[in-house]
């Protein structure tokens, strides 16, 4: 079942404290090249789930491979080529931006001292921290930490990057370069698994889907899958009702001047309603959007409380 | 992995504040002495400080003595219980652990920092105090340093003496290090840990005073701290110095044991 | 999935087996030996001139009323001491009375005794008084087993069950006093079988299960120690003065050195060098001192020993007792020229004391 373009597969992970299963039964499936787009609420078990995958948080029941190879057991040689940010970035406060960098490439395996001090200053540069010197990272900002967090992540050129909610504490512009900079490293053939519970993150950078809902996986698939046009096309005119007679029982649905109508030919539809003398001022191939796709398959907010 | 917490230890300020803290007391202490010329009576108030006046080479043991019962154990509980619960606090533990830099690897690392911190805090206060003793007081060029049992010691063998308690004192503390580094696993509040392991040390102290608990005294972490007294004792008094090392080795044994089976099979949720 | 109990399994497996140690090795057997009673004294009093050196802790049980006189003595019988000793033979040892932060050592030689006092730098010479009170040196298990046991007779001699003391299978002795006026119920003596050296004493009195005394080797060596260890010079700058002993205490005037030849059953003895105004009565682990107060000494003493707990006080004086100790101040009023005021002293019962102060006083009417 693990294929060798297989980067992370769990099979019936779980993770219950007590008798609450924070994770239950997941299956990821996440495959080299993605961007793995993790979606859930808050609360829903994303976190939980990375740091299974990290080999943090050890499952109740379940395996994790990584790489190809199990987690928690083969971490030492898998955990090296994965880069991780996990939920607020952390660093020493009294040291600075390259020597926290440099303790932490230190603190673990695969971290070559050869090369450690060009390597930081690579993704120093990398994530816009180029200029920021000897300054102790008790005063940087959230952004500032957020982008640090990164470069730790990036310092031994990861095969796979596990995000938790990177781009966090950014400003819109900080967000458009942390985009940027993953798009380019995917396209390098770096795998990417962003976790977020910003839908319109997801949707701009994902390849590949998954979504969990209280600690169930309700959805996994194709980002192009999911938003597959839907076989009708929506039209946009000023007279409505001579449309729908026009249309008959094509028609799917109306709201005002807009209707979906069955067919997944706009030209077609368009002859149809010119020919009958009906002005159209617009035709769009019906597309769902990610947002409807999740609502329609989660069944609401993790941290809403029901009566 | 150890050159790592080293250099995480010693470059951090709040490690070397500790130090200089520790020092003040026994500088403190020098300074009222030569200006009060009052120094307590052998066998009273710390070990000896009674010397002192007549022979400043001895005020590095007396600087020991005088931070040996709570300053340097309090230090220690510090260190140490900021081991991993500091790290699991400000969010590192987490980076370091999915490095990954390996549970038992970081723990054992953790207590040779503080094994590291220890020996030099201890080497650093009989610096200083060598310093202040030899400024302030006399220094007898002649051999003539008496022994607690009357007998003369020779520079040299005081010099080799002092080596000894320094690494005898350094050894002493381990069993705090290791209650602390154990508290250190079970919480994420550094200042919990301490707290815990300090509670350790002053219940400890306190049994020792006490006769009706005197079986179980032989146990207690604090028991042989003050043997460092006997290698100034002639011939050399090892019985309780080597107790002191084997107990003080079984308690980091069982210690980092227990601190090993619970951080390894731990959930790092921080 | 991961197995989480089996390191803690480990981590308390270790650390029974780490508590248990200790209690397994007291509790393995030590080995008896064929020996009977009478051969084992005469071992233990003819190991005078074996050369050891060791390490001995002394717990006494008793509770002294003495507050400021005589502190030494009841430190001595109600604390724990510990002991080092390094013994040649008995004109060239040194025992030192270790204490955390200080330490105090006799080191005896052909002529006498240095005492060297850490605490108060005091280096004092002595030469081995006849009569002395009881001193750190008396406690060690080696001193005090062949001093008790000298003057034992077979009869009142049984063996007891082997002890293990200070890794060493000791075979054990009880001797066990048969003077009515004893206050010692029994003393319990473990002997190295090799050489009679007495390794552990404990004195019992008869009406508390808490031994009185209980004196033992933890640590011991048979090989001779260095000459240069048991010397002593005193230190350059050190206090030399010279050691009192009771010959020097003031005795009173009263010249009266008519005290019976024996009290309570005991009979009197001589010892050189004592003066006449004390008597000393008994044998073995049975003694009683007996001498004239100064009448101002006597006052205080009296005083202090009637508002101790459980003091007796009668027409007789006041006697009071801890453990097997007992301590009497006789005579309550001073005649013309008659009886004076006396303290009587020992390990005999408290009837014992009574019965020789109306004795004296009968004596000196």
């Amino acid at each position: 079942m693990t294929g060798s373009d297989t980067v992370i597969a769990t099979h019936g992970l779980r993770k219950a404290y007590g008798s609450l299963r924070a994770v239950d039964g997941i299956d990821l499936d996440v495959r080299a090249g993605d961007v793995y787009g993790f979606l859930g609420a808050n609360g829903s078990g994303k976190t939980t789930t990375v740091r299974m995958l990290l080999g943090l948080v050890l499952p109740t029941a379940g395996t994790v491979e990584v790489l190809g190879r199990p987690i928690p057991k083969a971490a030492r040689e898998v955990l090296p080529q994965v880069g991780a940010l996990i939920e607020h970035p952390a660093a020493y406060g009294h040291l600075s931006a390259a020597a926290n960098l440099s303790l932490f490439d230190a603190a673990g395996p695969g971290g070559v001292r050869r090369t450690r001090r060009s390597r930081i200053a690579e993704v120093l540069e990398q994530v816009g921290l180029g200029g920021v010197g000897k300054r102790p990272v008790r005063g940087f900002s959230l952004g500032m930490r957020q982008r640090l967090g990164l470069a730790g992540a990036l310092l031994r050129r990861p095969a796979l990057l596990v995000l938790d909610e990177p781009t966090n504490g950014l400003d819109p512009q900080g967000i458009h370069e942390i985009r940027t900079l993953l798009l380019d490293l995917n396209r390098t053939g770096t795998t990417v698994f962003l976790s977020s519970h910003l839908l319109a993150e997801i949707e701009q950078l994902a390849t590949r889907v998954g979504v969990l809902d209280r600690g169930r996986m309700v959805l996994q698939d194709d980002l192009a899958t999911l938003t597959a046009p839907t076989g009708a096309t929506v039209v946009d005119t000023p007279q409505a009702e001579r449309a729908r007679a026009v249309l008959g029982d094509r028609v799917l649905s109306a709201d005002g001047d807009r209707l979906v109508v069955r067919g997944a030919e706009p030209a077609e539809v368009n002859a149809v309603l010119v020919g009958a003398g009906v002005p159209v001022s617009g035709l769009t191939l019906q597309r769902p959007t990610l947002e409807e796709v999740v609502l329609a398959a989660a069944t609401g907010s993790g941290d809403r409380v029901a009566a | 992995m150890i050159a790592v917490e080293l250099r995480k230890l010693f470059r951090r300020p709040r490690t070397w504040i500790t130090i200089a803290l520790l020092n003040s007391l026994p500088v403190l202490v020098a300074v009222l002495l030569k200006l009060t010329d009052l120094a307590p009576r052998p066998g009273e108030g710390p070990a000896f400080l009674s010397a002192v006046l007549t022979n400043g080479t001895l005020f590095p043991l007396a600087a020991l003595a005088i931070v040996l019962p709570l300053f340097l154990p309090i230090a220690v509980a510090v260190v140490a219980g900021d081991a991993v619960a500091g790290e699991a606090q400000g969010g590192t533990l987490r980076y370091l652990l999915a490095r990954p830099a390996g549970r038992t690897r970081l723990l054992v690392a953790k207590l040779v920092a503080v094994i590291a911190f220890v020996l030099v805090t201890v080497v650093i206060v009989a610096a200083v105090g060598y310093l202040v003793g030899t400024t302030l007081f006399e220094v007898q060029s002649v051999g003539a340093t008496t022994a607690l049992s009357g007998s003369t010691l020779t520079p040299e063998q005081v010099a080799w003496r002092t080596v000894l308690s320094i690494g005898y004192v350094t050894i002493s503390m381990l069993g705090v290090a290791a209650f602390a580094l154990f508290f250190s696993t079970l919480t994420d509040s550094p200042q919990l840990a301490t707290l815990g392991a300090l509670a350790v040390l002053i219940g400890s102290s306190l049994l020792f005073t006490l006769d009706a608990a005197s079986d179980i005294a032989p146990y207690l972490p604090t028991r042989y701290w003050l043997s460092f007294v006997d290698f100034f004792r002639d011939p050399i008094l090892w019985r309780d110095v080597v107790r002191g090392l084997g107990l003080q080795a079984v308690y980091v044994v069982v210690l980092l044991g227990a601190a090993w089976a619970n951080f390894t099979t731990k959930d790092i949720a921080s | 999935m991961v197995r989480r109990g089996w390191r803690w399994a480990v981590v308390a497996l270790g650390l029974a087996v780490l508590v248990a140690l200790p209690a397994l090795v007291a509790a393995l057997p030590a080995d008896d030996r064929d020996l009977s009673a009478a051969e084992l004294r005469a071992q233990v009093v003819a190991s005078e001139d074996v050369a050891f050196s060791g390490y001995a802790i002394s717990t006494g049980g008793l509770v002294l009323p003495v507050s400021d006189a005589l502190t030494g003595v009841a430190d001595l019988l109600s604390d724990q001491t510990a002991l080092r000793a390094w013994y040649r033979d008995a004109d060239d040892w040194r025992v030192d009375v270790v204490t955390a932060t200080g330490e105090t050592g006799t080191h005896r030689d052909a002529s006498g005794t240095w005492t060297w006092d850490y605490a108060d730098q005091r280096a004092s010479r002595g030469d081995d008084p006849p009569l002395a009170l009881p001193s750190a040196p008396d406690l060690l298990p080696s001193a005090l087993g062949r001093r008790l046991l000298s003057e034992a007779t077979d009869a009142e001699l049984t063996r007891i069950a082997p002890a293990r003391v200070a890794g060493v299978d000791a075979v054990g002795l009880r001797y066990t006093p048969a003077d009515a006026a004893a206050s010692v119920s029994a003393v319990d003596v473990w002997v190295d079988p090799g050489t009679g050296l007495p390794l552990r004493v404990v004195v019992r009195s008869a009406d508390t299960d808490v031994p009185a005394l209980d004196t033992r080797f933890l640590d011991l060596d048979l090989s001779a120690p260095a000459a240069s260890t048991t010397d002593f010079s005193p230190p350059a700058d050190s206090d030399i003065t010279r050691d009192q002993d009771l010959r020097d205490l003031d005795l009173g005037r009263q010249e009266r050195a008519d005290l019976p030849s024996a009290l309570a059953g005991l009979a009197r003895r001589t010892f050189d060098g004592v003066p006449d105004q004390v008597g000393a009565y008994g044998s073995g682990i049975t003694v009683l001192a007996v001498s004239a107060l100064p009448g101002r000494a006597a006052g205080s003493l009296r005083d202090q020993l009637s508002r101790t707990p459980g003091a007796v006080v009668d027409d007789l004086g006041v006697r009071i007792a801890a453990g097997p100790l007992s301590l009497m101040v006789a005579g309550t009023s001073t005649r013309d020229g008659g009886s004076g005021t006396y303290l009587l002293a020992g390990t005999v019962t408290l009837d014992a004391l009574a019965a020789a102060a109306r004795q004296i006083q009968e004596a000196g009417r």
